[in-house]
């Protein structure tokens, strides 16, 4: 470890409690403006939301790779918010796989998330086209060519609000296993190898990275590869793992890659971190759906109270503001 | 109707349709050459889209839905210019969660003021269409053709275009030529807020005709997508946002025909978008203080 870095993780420590206090006082305020009792309602979606670790750590899983998804392009300056759908690729591809086999699957999706993410990678760096901008069309587009997919070639002949059943699926401890070793793979990545320090030099500054000899249309393209890679993995586990089908209105896939990318903001851009901070936003997730059959409140609530923890935390300028004026002390630019 | 007819209606139709785009491409024009990115303009059509649905809904009265959902526009991009301006907060960031919690406020809303989690009741009042050639255009798709001439001769021809410009550019020298950065910054994004904000409001009344969860479906990335097409100048944005529109129109014609293969033509928006930004990516040249926070020393 790095000197210093102790006192860096206490100060990002108190820097995330503090945004997850805006957040909950965000939420708070819309559930009081569209009328619920505030303190009811989130006291159901936190108490709830993490009562079965077995369920929670499932749901998490997922979250985990889209997460990292964002996260490793992030580290090389570039905003992957194509990790949605990447997330569908991965897990139509699988799910188009099922009677092939299930060790071939997986990977395939993976793959697939990867080729979205190299295609995105590429027109930024063949044609300039921002990656923003490009990954919003690809996840407009993969959305309903993937609901196309279901309703033609993949629809369960008696349940047709949904797709086939996949035969074999994902034990939980499977599932846990690649939530905890993903990080861990991705950090030793960044950390420990050519390409890691590579990608972290690229996103540090172009000029750095031209001193370093880092070739940065290489390094955008291998990073979004990565990203597309670990995005479409954690759409096949989501279905391998979690679901086992797709609904016709993917409902079972919408959000999760828009989820990741908050869970890695929360995450302060660890990798390591990203395991607490997924389980949780899947907490939150799944209190929020217990809310809804107990209150009538819209599950939404959980992305306005996750969107405003981001807000919060978008700015550590304005915490260090707060924190040099109340005296607290805690260091940085 | 013979090929001629479907073109023509389909022309006209366009029109229509990329006038939110187009609204939202001109705020985002503006706040981008002041140094301000905002990719909150999504939400924004979103939040305003709702406000305007309701306030119309409410008052049967199309003008006050407009109001509202500029108003909406205009303090979103006060508070996105508040944060990134004074507050120094990452602007890509700060939109994604703009985003996040827009699209969570107008679902909850959905359900809690009319207890259905897809879609408001229609609206049922809109605008007086005025009569061209026989095709009705919408009056406020007129004005916000006028309103992008309007937003290139202030930038080009003017001084507080200048200046504005200047802290897009280079915010040091337009704060020696005694041009106060950060509160243009503000102001600009406020604006493009407000702009925004018409654009939902004019989604919801005009082109949907009622407010449905994720209404914006992409459109203001799409606006974002024309800013870089137009190369930052607005009038290149009316052809820009008029392609989209146009894609849109057929995407919106060619589902009623395409039977079982609606979901492709719904793709048709979004490819055909990135096909534009692909082809025409003649390295445009941004603002050099895009997204750059000012610190005076």
């Amino acid at each position: 470890m790095r000197l210093g870095s102790l006192e860096n993780l206490r100060s990002q420590l108190v820097e995330v409690t503090l945004a997850l206090v805006v957040g909950f006082v965000g939420g708070a305020l819309a559930l009081t403006a569209f009328g619920y009792n505030a303190l009811e309602n989130i006291q159901v979606m936190i108490s709830y939301g993490f009562r079965d670790l077995g369920y929670l750590l499932l749901k998490s899983a997922p979250i985990v790779l889209t997460a990292l998804a964002f996260l490793v392009p992030l580290k090389a300056g570039l905003f992957n918010i194509g990790g949605e759908g990447q997330l569908y690729a991965g897990a139509i591809t699988a799910l188009f796989l099922s009677k092939i086999g299930f060790y071939l699957a997986i990977p395939a999706g993976a793959l697939a998330g990867l080729l979205v993410g190299v295609a995105i990678g590429l027109l930024r760096v063949v044609r300039g086209v921002n990656e923003v901008v490009s990954s919003i069309m690809f996840n407009w587009t993969l959305y309903y060519l993937s609901m196309f997919a279901i309703q033609r070639y993949l629809l369960d002949p008696v349940y047709t609000h949904q797709s086939i059943r996949v035969d074999r699926v994902l034990s939980l401890p499977e599932v846990v296993t690649i939530m905890l070793l993903s990080p861990l793979v991705v950090y030793l990545l960044l950390y420990n190898t050519e390409l890691g320090y590579r990608i972290r030099v690229a996103g540090s500054s172009s000029r750095v990275a031209r001193y370093a000899g880092v070739n940065l249309n290489i390094v955008t393209i291998q990073s979004m590869a990565i990203g597309g890679f670990l995005a479409g993995l954690g759409g096949a586990i989501q279905v391998y793992g979690v679901t086992t089908v797709v609904d016709t209105t993917l409902s079972s896939l919408y959000g999760l890659g828009f989820l990741g990318i908050g869970v890695a903001l929360i995450a302060r851009g660890n990798p390591l971190a990203v395991i607490p901070a997924a389980v949780l936003v899947s907490g939150l997730l799944i209190g929020s759906h217990w809310m809804e059959l107990r209150g009538r409140v819209a599950p939404e609530l959980a992305d306005v109270v996750i969107g405003v923890i981001i807000l919060a935390l978008s700015a550590p300028y304005a915490y260090r503001v707060l924190a040099s004026r109340m005296g607290w002390g805690v260091g940085g630019g | 109707m013979d090929s001629y007819d479907i073109l023509l209606y389909l022309a006209f139709a366009s029109i229509t349709y990329m006038t939110p785009v187009l609204l939202a491409s001109l705020g985002e024009i503006i706040a981008e050459r002041s140094g301000v990115v905002n990719i909150g303009v999504e939400g924004i059509l979103l939040a305003s889209a709702f406000t305007a649905t309701l306030v119309a809904i409410v008052t049967g009265n199309p003008l006050l839905g407009f109001a509202s959902g500029a108003l909406v526009g205009l303090l979103a991009g006060l508070i996105h210019g508040v944060l990134a301006v004074y507050l120094r907060a990452d602007q890509i960031i700060a939109g994604l969660a703009f985003n996040m919690i827009a699209y969570g406020l107008t679902v909850m809303g959905l359900v809690s003021i009319w207890k259905h989690h897809g879609a408001s009741p229609r609206i049922g009042v809109s605008l007086e269409e005025i009569d061209v050639a026989g095709y009705h255009v919408n009056p406020v798709s007129l004005a916000s053709i006028a309103l992008a001439i309007l937003a290139w001769y202030t930038l080009t021809k003017t001084r507080v275009g200048l200046a504005l410009r200047a802290c897009g550019e280079d915010p040091r020298a337009a704060e020696a030529m005694g041009v106060d950065v950060n509160r243009y910054r503000v102001a600009a994004t406020s604006i493009g807020g407000l702009l925004a904000g018409i654009g939902g409001a004019f989604l919801a009344l005009e082109v949907v005709g009622q407010f449905t969860r994720g209404i914006s479906a992409g459109r203001g990335f799409i606006a974002l997508a024309n800013v870089a097409f137009s190369g930052w100048n607005p009038l290149l944005a009316v052809p820009g946002a008029y392609i989209f529109g146009f894609l849109e129109a057929l995407s919106v014609y060619l589902q009623q025909w395409a039977l079982g293969y609606e979901y492709i033509a719904r793709t048709l928006p979004y490819i055909g978008t990135l096909l534009v930004v692909t082809v025409f990516a003649w390295k445009a040249i941004a603002p050099r203080s895009l997204a750059k926070p000012y610190v005076k020393e």
